[in-house]
């Protein structure tokens, strides 16, 4: 076997013994479905599942959103690489992948590979908590947001109230960072951004009071509900006060500029993230723009529809004839139409491209013909589907609102500690609260 | 709680001091009053090391600034990470090859670093200069301002937090430094004042690349100044800040933007003249408030100020010679000689004692970054520790220019 394992290229070397593996697996299925012992436990699992269905949904639903702030975390270093590069009248990533977007991905192989460091004199413990309760936070929040039209991972019908209750808890890990990294730029950095961030959930807890008010219930999910029809129902209409407070609030919020005071790197190095190196910078990082995408999210979900469409679709689309019905027609038509609309395509194209030959004029319609025809369906589906289209909505604002977050980091400066906590205290909190209370006077007015 | 400061007799100090004091204190006893005060810790105080590796200080500057929460109680510059000891380099070069150690002195602004010590050698020959080569002289210092200007406004808008204006500002800076590298041949240490001219006349490329930059430099001034100069933050951030009464001013002796910013209408150029500034007209800026918004103002107006003079300069340039008749080997009369001129950052001087070898025998740099740098200490306390950058990033030093 070794002898005969070392003739193979490097490639056959795998694939050799994982074909033998495949087909000592394919005879294990197969006993063990004639014997009937695999449909058995099959049937028992699903019966499990099916039993606790609610736990199953939570389960699917938690694993699904862990792996989706990956991406999320990449396409948000991207565009804020892309983007301010742009801005900065610069290239930015062009290396690696089309338009160096893998660029974000590489930045995350080489935090991964990076050494896992520990300096002297850091409460080893509370350091390596820190990322962890973070970056569990903004997941959790991401729990009870709505992406489409059910698509979410929980209803809570107090998820508003548990999203700023756990995304409050962001702020105990960079606390947590600061205290324990024995560096006193890490101290005041975690300081600043327990000041910062108790200060600014006020606020940003008020303002969405009235939208509370507005809809009638703190389910997420109901809130969107409660604002289909056109854009003109959007909260953001009835609340424009409110989203401003919460949009400035927001950016508090996410530690962006011109508030990412906790990681002023004029001033304070890094901040809490100071002595971190390696994936529990990552975390942290990771836990940003997370934190980034959330309340992008929230800002859509609470002010601007959440999955639903600005305007109603004017024009429904409905198949006059079911497919089913057509019987062999449906057959002459799957073989009929590529035909005839490749040729229809290929004969201008071959008219005007005198030295091509016919076939080569055809390959192109044909391909033209599947491109057009993948088109029409995506657009039937996205059309019909309104799970589908709800995600499309709903990530063309969460992004409007991500470009938003990354354009004033590249031009606005910071501001200061004192400016900073003047503005929550002296002007974001009246605002709310005088906001609170034209809404609570309005609603009073209009019920009666 | 008083902080045992160690003493530097115990040679086992710097290994068995406990983590929790492994800080910014010397190891060694106080040296001065000063120092005792300044180590000596008050409840709630901390001192925090900014330097000499920083994202923003600006070289190796090590600010150790003492605060109580974010509020900066003191704050004590400790200079010489830069010390290169060109003054003593100098000193065992021959006249004409003191000049290139001058270069990375100031590295921002190089040619100015040239100008002084070559005008203090003609002093000391009593050479006179061909017109031109004045002309070619002041044209390339004049751009050189606006190249390290744009840069202020640029590092100001980073040390604030704002990512894009030194971009921009560096597009400015970049459209100059490759002008003076077609004229000079490099594109920071230029080595292009020579004693009894420059180096070479002005070509065409140098020209044609003038004459492009000429036909936007206003447009592009302003467009940069677009980003900062009514941004609310950047009003609030700077203005009020860190502002210089003229009496302190005047007695630490700061000179350039940073005391017109007082209004001091004080200028090497109108009060001391020499080249060709007096057949020049130019505007002095000046402004009243002191402040940290007003430094940054004046340099933008500078730049302005700038712009004509090379207008004017271009309309007027003479013919004719570039370099005086200057031997390879120089050996002036004994004597000593001083020379001062308005760089960027203030009254750049240069004093040079001969004693009649090839080499000079005392070389001093008055450098005006290191006497603007001592407003730090005045303006800093009761501040926040924000800004401290801020300040520092208006008062513009260059560390190379500091510690020499």
């Amino acid at each position: 076997m070794a002898r005969s394992s070392g003739r193979l290229s490097p490639a056959g070397r795998i694939v050799v013994p994982a074909l033998g593996a495949l087909l000592l697996l394919i005879v294990v299925l197969l006993a063990g479905i004639a014997s009937g012992i695999i449909p058995a436990v099959v049937g028992w699992i699903g019966g499990v599942l099916v039993a606790n269905i609610a736990i199953v949904r939570f389960v699917v639903a938690a694993t699904a959103i862990l792996l989706f702030t990956v991406p999320t975390a990449f396409v948000i270093i991207f565009m804020e690489l892309k983007v301010i590069a742009f801005m900065n009248l610069r290239i930015g990533p062009n290396r690696v992948g089309p338009w160096g977007t893998l660029a974000s991905l590489v930045h995350g192989l080489k935090v991964l590979s990076k050494e896992d460091f520990t300096p002297t004199g850091v409460d080893a413990t509370v350091f390596t908590l820190a990322p962890v309760v973070t970056f569990v936070a903004s997941v959790m929040a991401f729990m009870v947001l709505p992406f489409g039209p059910g698509l979410f991972g929980v209803d809570l019908n107090v998820g508003l109230l548990y999203f700023f209750a756990v995304g409050g808890l962001t702020v105990v890990g960079l606390l947590m960072a600061g205290w324990s990294s024995f560096n006193k730029y890490s101290l005041l950095g975690g300081l600043r951004s327990a000041a910062q961030m108790v200060s600014y959930e006020i606020p940003l807890t008020l303002s969405v009071v009235g939208v509370i008010m507005l809809a009638g219930t703190m389910s997420l999910n109901g809130i969107v509900q409660a604002q289909s029809g056109s854009f003109l129902d959007w909260f953001v209409v009835r609340q424009p006060l409110a989203f401003l407070i919460f949009f400035i609030a927001a950016v508090a919020e996410a530690n962006r500029t011109p508030f990412d005071l906790t990681e002023a790197d004029s001033e304070i190095v890094a901040g809490f993230a100071t002595e971190y190196s390696g994936m529990r910078f990552g975390f942290f990082f990771f836990a940003e723009y997370v934190n980034v995408f959330l309340l992008s999210g929230l800002a859509v979900v609470l002010f601007f529809g959440g999955w639903t469409a600005p305007f109603p679709w004017p024009w429904p689309i409905h198949l006059l004839v079911a497919p089913g019905q057509l019987g062999l027609g449906l057959l002459a038509i799957a073989i009929g139409a590529p035909i005839v609309g490749s040729l229809l395509l290929a004969l201008p194209l071959w008219m005007l491209r005198s030295n091509w030959p016919f076939w080569q004029a055809w390959i192109v319609g044909l391909a033209l013909f599947t491109l057009l025809a993948l088109g029409a369906l995506g657009i039937y589906l996205l059309i019909n589907l309104e799970a589908l289209l709800g995600i499309v909505w709903f990530f063309i604002k969460a992004y409007a609102f991500v470009f938003t977050f990354v354009w004033m980091r590249a031009t606005l400066p910071r501001v200061r500690i004192d400016q900073l906590m003047g503005l929550a205290w002296k002007w974001l909190l009246p605002a709310a609260l005088a906001n609170l209370f034209l809404t609570a006077l309005a609603i009073l007015v209009v019920h009666q | 709680m008083a902080t045992q400061i160690p003493s530097l007799d115990d040679p086992q100090v710097l290994v068995q001091t406990p983590a929790t004091i492994y800080d910014a204190i010397p190891p060694y006893a106080p040296r001065t009053e000063r120092e005792a005060e300044f180590y000596t810790l008050r409840d709630g105080e901390m001192l925090v090391n900014m330097g000499p590796q920083h994202p923003s200080t600006h070289g190796v500057l090590r600010l150790v600034v003492k605060i109580e929460g974010e509020r900066v109680v003191d704050i004590d510059p400790v200079l010489g990470y830069l010390h290169r000891g060109i003054e003593k380099l100098a000193e065992n070069a021959d006249y004409h090859h003191a000049i290139c150690y001058t270069d990375p002195l100031e590295y921002v602004s190089s040619l100015f670093n040239e100008l002084a010590p070559v005008m203090a050698f003609e002093q000391l020959l009593d050479l006179r200069v061909p017109r031109r080569a004045e002309y070619i002289r002041v044209l390339a210092c004049e751009l050189n301002r606006i190249a390290s200007h744009a840069l202020f406004m640029g590092w100001m808008a980073l040390d604030l937090g704002g990512l894009t204006p030194i971009l921009y500002s560096f597009i400015e800076r970049d459209e100059i430094v490759e002008m003076l590298a077609a004229l000079t041949g490099q594109r920071m240490l230029f080595n292009y004042m020579r004693i009894g001219g420059v180096n070479g006349d002005l070509n065409h490329e140098f020209l044609s690349r003038l004459g492009d930059w000429m036909g936007h430099a206003l447009r592009q001034v302003e467009a940069n100044t677009t980003l900062l100069n009514e941004n609310e933050i950047f009003l609030k951030r700077t203005r009020g800040l860190g502002r210089l009464d003229r009496r302190t001013a005047l007695s630490l002796g700061l000179s350039g933007p940073n005391i017109r910013a007082c209004g001091v209408p004080y200028d090497v150029r109108r009060a001391h003249p020499y080249s060709v500034y007096p057949e020049l007209e130019f505007a002095i800026p000046t402004r009243e408030e002191g402040d940290s918004y007003a430094r940054y103002l004046l340099r933008v107006d500078e730049i302005k100020q700038s712009i004509h003079i090379i207008d004017q300069l271009i309309h007027q340039m003479p013919d004719g010679p570039v370099m005086a008749n200057v031997p390879r080997r120089i050996t002036p009369r004994p004597g000593r000689a001083w020379a001062a001129i308005e760089s960027p950052r203030g009254q750049y001087g240069c004093y040079a004692i001969s004693d009649g070898t090839d080499q000079p025998y005392r070389f001093r740099i008055h450098d005006p970054s290191f006497v603007n740098l001592q407003a730090v200490v005045p303006l800093m306390p009761g501040n926040l520790l924000a800004d401290t950058m801020a300040v520092m990033a208006s008062l513009d030093p260059v560390m190379g220019g500091v510690d020499k």
